[in-house]
């Protein structure tokens, strides 16, 4: 076995324990120096993985895929493990203590994605997923001194948990039936009906993977989390942590259940289509933007789903070019609202009264990425969901696509709500200007780019992701 | 009904009892016990099955360490002298909920042509560890990295701040 195949994980695990062990010899007010060296380590992977390109092998009998999809996620989890990173660093300084297990742990998930991705069968593609929960799980109640901070780490683990009892029962299920837990072997095994087993297995995977994914309904956890847990985190979970599930929900259906297809079709449909509705309508009514992108982030979901259902080569690639589009609308918003945090420590939409005069660049950012968000053309979503819809109607699914516009335009209703805060609503008296760090202009800088480059110019990323879908369907 | 089929259904029914036992006792000291129960039978189980060593390894870790481990924490602290009501309004609703997922499982449990496995024999220990240390070290390895993540976790949230 050649395990030059799986040094960028390997490297990955080594830094992320020297990352742990330099933090015993920095004095706390260095600790920021970790963020940067994590963000360099990352780079490093990222670099190492371009070694990787072209091959498609797997390793430890069939447990570890090394193709070109997974190789997609090893470039894209580490871009957004490093911005994360950056965009912590004055947030962790002020609020967090033990910020070194912080940066620790931010590595440690971002290898727990590489790996689900490249999970070949069930209880690998598990495990990994549990390494990623349980770095979040105590990301989410980091801010000790916030009561509501322990309250969305608390909720978060509980109803991980029993997720995760749910997809382990639907795993052993399908293991029964199949005899293997590899994506191929269960493939080539479930064809023509086993009896009503396999769908009770399948509706367990569909249900505890939902519960991860934060889909409609079993999307109760994401919005006290993501209010709860601290600003970085939520950005983290509410872009990486959902891109790794799609990413593995993806794998998953189009190899080892794309056999069953016509069975569970109909089922994705209905979730999707009831995901993105009650996000949609419901984020409306919210009042704190960490609640509102939430509902919006579980919205954003229910258009993902869409991909899935369709499952054709063409929207497979619609789901990760809506990925990257997504992961940079959002973190552009989540850092523009840490920055504004940072300064301020308020989280409420009318609070956001006049940031315009205050922070011209970062009222400007978060109205590109909420019109990103939202589709408005020349910004990234425009372009990832006209994609994404596109694979969806002509995928036999013409209502979805219609229900999926319908619900952007809601959107950019509660989207235009607070950018008018920002432009039009007047300052609060004696509000002077708010410095905003050179690094947090710089990381916002990146992700403009980004969500520009993908909304105008987005051959280079598709012609990436046409060659990292290709292996799914052989 | 042959003797392994009665000492499967026996074992099942100890099983099934210590499970309820740990969520209906108001005693948290008496949910551990029942707890105990519980997991030897599952032992048992596996005896049925032919893995005596997973059996063994079943009695001495989690029969032996955690439930130990568990009575420790209890007794060491607080949490068994004021008896804790983990319950809410919505009791009625889950009871019902369960119920109709246990009816659906058992329905199609019983309507799935399940594949049989070959004649069992017991597993050798060479072939054992070969596999938990060959094919499956990636998951087996991953998951000393969730134990590590764990205990940072326990850390992080337990010790007193600096402050």
């Amino acid at each position: 076995m050649n395990y030059w195949l799986f040094f960028p994980e390997l490297l990955l695990v080594g830094l992320a324990f020297l990352l742990l062990i330099a933090d015993l010899f920095l004095p706390t007010s260095r600790k920021h120096y970790l963020a940067f060296l994590g963000a360099l380590s990352l780079a490093g992977v990222a670099a190492a993985a371009l070694t990787l390109r072209g091959e498609k092998v797997s390793l430890f009998s069939g447990m570890f895929l090394v193709d070109d999809y997974a190789l997609f996620f090893k470039f894209f989890f580490p871009a957004l493990g490093v911005l994360v990173l950056l965009a912590s660093v004055e947030y962790a300084k002020k609020r967090l203590t033990h910020t070194g297990e912080y940066y620790g742990l931010i590595l440690i998930s971002v290898l727990a994605m590489m790996l689900m991705t490249a999970a070949g069968e069930l209880l690998t593609a598990y495990i990994s997923l549990e390494l990623l929960s349980f770095s979040l799980y105590i990301m989410a109640a980091y801010e000790r001194d916030n009561p509501k901070s322990s309250e969305a780490g608390l909720k978060y683990i509980l109803l991980g948990a029993f997720s995760s009892a749910l997809l382990l029962y639907g795993i052993s299920l399908i293991y029964g039936l199949a005899g293997t837990t590899s994506f191929e072997g269960i493939g080539r095994l479930v064809q023509g009906g086993n009896g009503p087993a396999l769908f009770l297995g399948l509706a367990l995977i569909i249900a505890g993977l939902g519960f991860k994914l934060a889909v409609v309904p079993f999307h109760m956890w994401a919005p006290d989390v993501y209010e709860g847990s601290p600003l970085p985190v939520t950005a983290y979970l509410s872009v990486a942590s959902k891109a790794a599930g799609f990413a593995l929900l993806l794998r998953l259906f189009a190899t080892a259940f794309a056999p069953l297809m016509v069975d569970w079709q109909g089922v994705l449909a209905g979730v999707a289509a009831v995901t993105m509705t009650v996000g949609n309508l419901v984020a409306i009514q919210q009042r704190n933007i960490k609640r509102l992108l939430a509902y919006s982030a579980i919205g954003q979901a229910g258009y993902l789903l869409l991909g899935v259902v369709v499952l054709s080569p063409q929207a497979a690639d619609a789901i990760l070019f809506h990925l990257a589009g997504y992961a940079a609308s959002n973190l552009a918003a989540f850092v523009a609202i840490i920055a504004y945090f940072n300064q301020t420590g308020h989280e409420d939409i009318p609070d956001y009264a006049g940031l315009a005069e205050r922070a011209p660049f970062v009222a400007l950012t978060l109205s590109i990425a909420l019109f990103s968000l939202a589709g408005l053309p020349f910004f990234a979503g425009f372009t990832t969901k006209f994609y994404l819809f596109l694979a969806a109607a002509q995928g036999g699914f013409l209502w979805l696509a219609a229900l999926a516009v319908l619900n952007s335009l809601i959107s950019l209703y509660y989207y235009l709500l607070i950018v008018k805060e920002m432009y039009i609503s007047p300052p609060p008296p004696q509000a002077g200007r708010l410095p905003v760090s050179i690094l947090l202009h710089g990381v916002l800088g990146v992700l403009l780019i980004a969500v520009f480059l993908i909304g105008i110019y987005p051959s280079p990323l598709l012609t990436l992701i046409q060659a990292a879908t290709r292996p799914l369907f052989f | 009904m042959t003797g392994a089929q009665f000492l499967f259904y026996a074992l099942g029914l100890a099983t099934v009892m210590g499970g309820l036992g740990v969520v209906l006792s108001r005693n948290v000291v008496h949910s551990a016990l029942a707890l105990l129960l519980s997991l030897i039978a599952v032992a048992g189980i596996y005896v049925l099955l032919y893995a005596e060593f997973l059996a063994l390894v079943q009695v001495l870790i989690y029969g032996g360490a955690i439930v130990i481990l568990l009575l420790f924490v209890l007794m060491l602290t607080r949490s068994g002298e004021s008896p804790l009501v983990l319950d809410n309004p919505q009791k009625p609703v889950a009871l019902v909920v369960s119920l109709l997922f246990m009816a659906i499982a058992i329905v199609s449990f019983f309507l799935t042509r399940w594949k049989l496995a070959q004649a069992p024999r017991g597993v050798d220990f060479s072939v054992l560890g070969g596999s938990l240390f060959q094919d499956w070290v990636l998951p087996f390895e991953v998951a000393s990295l969730v134990l590590l993540v764990a205990l940072m976790g326990a850390i992080i949230i337990a010790r007193e701040s600096p402050q």
